[in-house]
């Protein structure tokens, strides 16, 4: 079996696509493409037999991860050099890169489209997207639409939801 | 070099493999036999043809006779077919589990050699026109003009034919060759509308006109143009459709506009190894007419049949021709898998499921079967080709990632296939999973850059939580537009 890392469907081995939510469950690396408001795309691909090397839960080229301070849960970044962030709501057409609805995003007061973060050359840069309930950087609420410098440590909030920035250190 | 053998051999003759069983053969010469029998056919030559069938049958039948011509032909285990084919597997290997596994199967069909070029063979075609009372107004005139074009280019080797229906049917021109253009453009014309649509009526003139003139080496097609639903005759038309499938007559589908019942002519036409299109604007109606016609003008081989046995263990979940012409292929032991045309191979997608009691072998047999091609220039009987789908069976999956093709074909399919499950679940009254099906297909269309499609799925998937139902041409814009993604991903690797 293959459980979807999007909707968590269980898909019989051999599947390629989620028969229930249509994502990609392997060779992802070819398509950028695909990596669309799943919240746990990169969530290691668990496989019943037990001799299949592990998927990395981590790709390469992440350049960032956030780990949810609730439930330690890591997202990790990859391929593409913005994402943004928000929950995707019912009959809403609107797509943020990152849903963030599996981690409670609703009660917390995050906004559909809350958040973008970027990295431009060394740097990783969040900026708040004129969201309901704010985002903030270490407690300090960021200005709509101004970029912030991201630190390796920094908490990091979008209304409630607290995430630790954790910059890849190479 | 040339492509037949210098002799036909009976096994040839028969369309069958020099390995086929008594049985096998049995059934090929009955279905032959039906097909060539003197009293139903008067074309030239089949009338030979059905006496070497005869005296095939007779050697191959009995099995002491059988053993003495096999030792009479050469070595190679068939003679060389006109075609040859191509499989990628979605996975390098099966693996032994206790659980049903998914592996799927690209199959590409070509003609043996890579610039064979035969002469475009001629047509025998039928155009059936729906002229029922709601087609009245731009649409005829648009299918008058586009039915007008038509005859200006038939080539003076096509024979041609006319048939307008509704509730009945009128021949409006005969099946001939076509000499007086300007006789026929007026015929057409002067149809008129009236009553309801009754698509039997129509199918069942327009293949009488193409049996008059039924010949090997004609392609003979019927394109069935229509913008309604038929009532309570479907399974009389699905009967038609069969019997054209043996008599090797094609039929495609062209839909105008909402009312008209995609389902129902895709079933119909998937019969004979051809499909619908659907046209949302009446000014696409010469367009769409004019691509068919030159894509039955370029037949290569007109169907490729897929027979094949079940294997114990192994259930054949889906398949689906990508190119030319993209549509389901209709699940059956004898497959139509669709044409090939001049440049345009054809490409199919299957979906295997390994139920884990044939896992445990150390190489399962998916399908094992032969494809026979009719060929309209090389009128002979061709040889038919073994294909065997086949994968070793290991304690681990293989390292090797899918090949892209499958990935791409696959990431497009899947798409076709949601919006599949989207409407079955509305039919069946489960609005909420449709709904939720077709939120996540605009999600992934949008994410693939096409914004259209995407806000089509979203508003039908509000139409579903508002009305429980979705919209007639929204459901047919994001069938068709899907199955166009499908066929894209094919150019598009080229």
């Amino acid at each position: 079996m293959i459980v979807c890392p999007n909707c968590k469907h269980t898909n019989m081995t051999g599947a390629m696509f989620c028969s229930e939510c249509g994502a990609q469950l392997v060779g992802t690396d070819m398509f950028t493409t695909q990596n669309i408001a799943t919240g746990q795309m990169h969530e290691a691909v668990k496989q019943s037999f037990p001799s299949s090397k592990p998927a990395a839960p981590v790709s390469l080229n992440t350049w960032v991860t956030l780990q949810l301070m609730d439930t330690g849960q890591m997202l990790p970044l990859s391929d593409r050099n913005e994402f943004t962030l928000g929950r995707i709501s019912e009959g809403q057409p609107i797509m943020p890169d990152m849903d963030l609805s599996p981690y409670q995003a609703y009660a917390s007061g995050v906004s559909r489209l809350h958040a973008v973060i970027k990295r431009m050359g060394d740097r990783v840069l969040l900026m708040d997207l004129g969201s309901a309930n704010g985002t903030f950087v270490n407690g300090k609420r960021l200005n709509p639409n101004v970029e912030q410098t991201l630190n390796n440590g920094d908490i990091i909030a979008l209304g409630k939801l607290k995430m630790q920035v954790l910059l890849k250190t190479s | 070099m040339t492509m037949a053998p210098n002799r036909i051999d009976y096994y040839s003759v028969l369309g069958v493999l020099r390995d086929a069983s008594q049985e096998e053969i049995k059934h090929a010469y009955y279905e032959a036999a039906q097909r060539l029998h003197p009293d139903k056919n008067q074309t030239a030559g089949e009338t030979e043809l059905f006496l070497e069938v005869q005296r095939a049958y007779e050697v191959l039948a009995n099995p002491k006779r059988r053993a003495q011509y096999d030792a009479t032909l050469p070595k190679e285990e068939t003679p060389p077919s006109f075609i040859k084919y191509k499989v990628e597997y979605s996975r390098p290997n099966l693996v032994h589990l206790n659980e049903p596994q998914l592996i799927y199967v690209l199959l590409e069909i070509s003609p043996r050699e890579a610039n064979e070029k035969l002469p475009a063979p001629p047509l025998n075609l039928c155009l059936v026109l729906d002229r029922s009372t709601s087609m009245q107004g731009p649409k005829m005139d648009i299918v008058k003009a586009a039915a007008s074009q038509l005859v200006q280019i038939l080539r003076p080797q096509d024979v041609f034919s006319v048939v307008a229906f509704s509730d009945r049917a009128e021949v409006i021109i005969p099946a001939a060759f076509q000499a007086d253009r300007v006789k026929l453009q007026s015929r057409i014309q002067m149809m008129q509308n009236y009553g309801a649509t009754e698509i039997y009526q129509g199918l069942e003139a327009g293949l009488r006109e193409v049996r008059r003139n039924l010949d090997p080496k004609r392609v003979s097609h019927l394109i069935l143009l229509t913008d309604g639903h038929t009532y309570g005759d479907e399974q009389a038309c699905f009967q038609l459709a069969d019997e054209a499938a043996r008599q090797k007559i094609g039929i495609s589908g062209l839909g105008i506009g909402d009312g008209w019942n995609d389902i129902f002519l895709d079933a119909l036409t998937s019969r004979t190894g051809n499909n619908s299109a659907y046209i949302s604007k009446p000014q696409d109606i010469k367009k769409l007419l004019m691509d068919k016609f030159n894509a039955i003008t370029n037949t290569l081989a007109e169907d490729i049949l897929l027979e094949f046995k079940m294997q114990e263990g192994i259930d054949l979940n889906y398949a689906f021709r990508m190119q030319p012409e993209g549509g389901p292929v209709a699940l059956e032991s004898s497959m139509h898998l669709g044409p090939i045309l001049q440049d345009t191979p054809l490409i199919a997608i299957f979906e295997f499921l390994v139920q884990p009691s044939a896992s445990e072998a150390a190489r399962v047999k998916l399908l094992d079967g032969s494809l026979k091609a009719t060929i309209a220039a090389r009128p002979t009987p061709v040889p038919p080709l073994r294909v065997q789908f086949e994968q070793n069976v290991s304690d681990t999956p293989g390292d090797s990632p899918p090949p892209p093709s499958i990935i791409r074909a696959l990431s497009h399919l899947t798409l076709y296939r949601m919006q599949e499950r989207a409407r079955e679940e509305a039919q069946a009254g489960h609005y909420e999973n449709a709904t939720r099906h077709l939120q996540n297909l605009a999600q992934h269309l949008l994410s693939q850059g096409e914004k259209d499609l995407a806000r089509t799925a979203l508003l039908e998937a509000n139409n579903l939580e508002r009305k429980q139902a979705l919209s007639q041409n929204g459901g047919k814009e994001i069938k068709y537009g899907t199955r166009a993604l499908v066929l894209s991903t094919v150019e598009a690797s080229k």
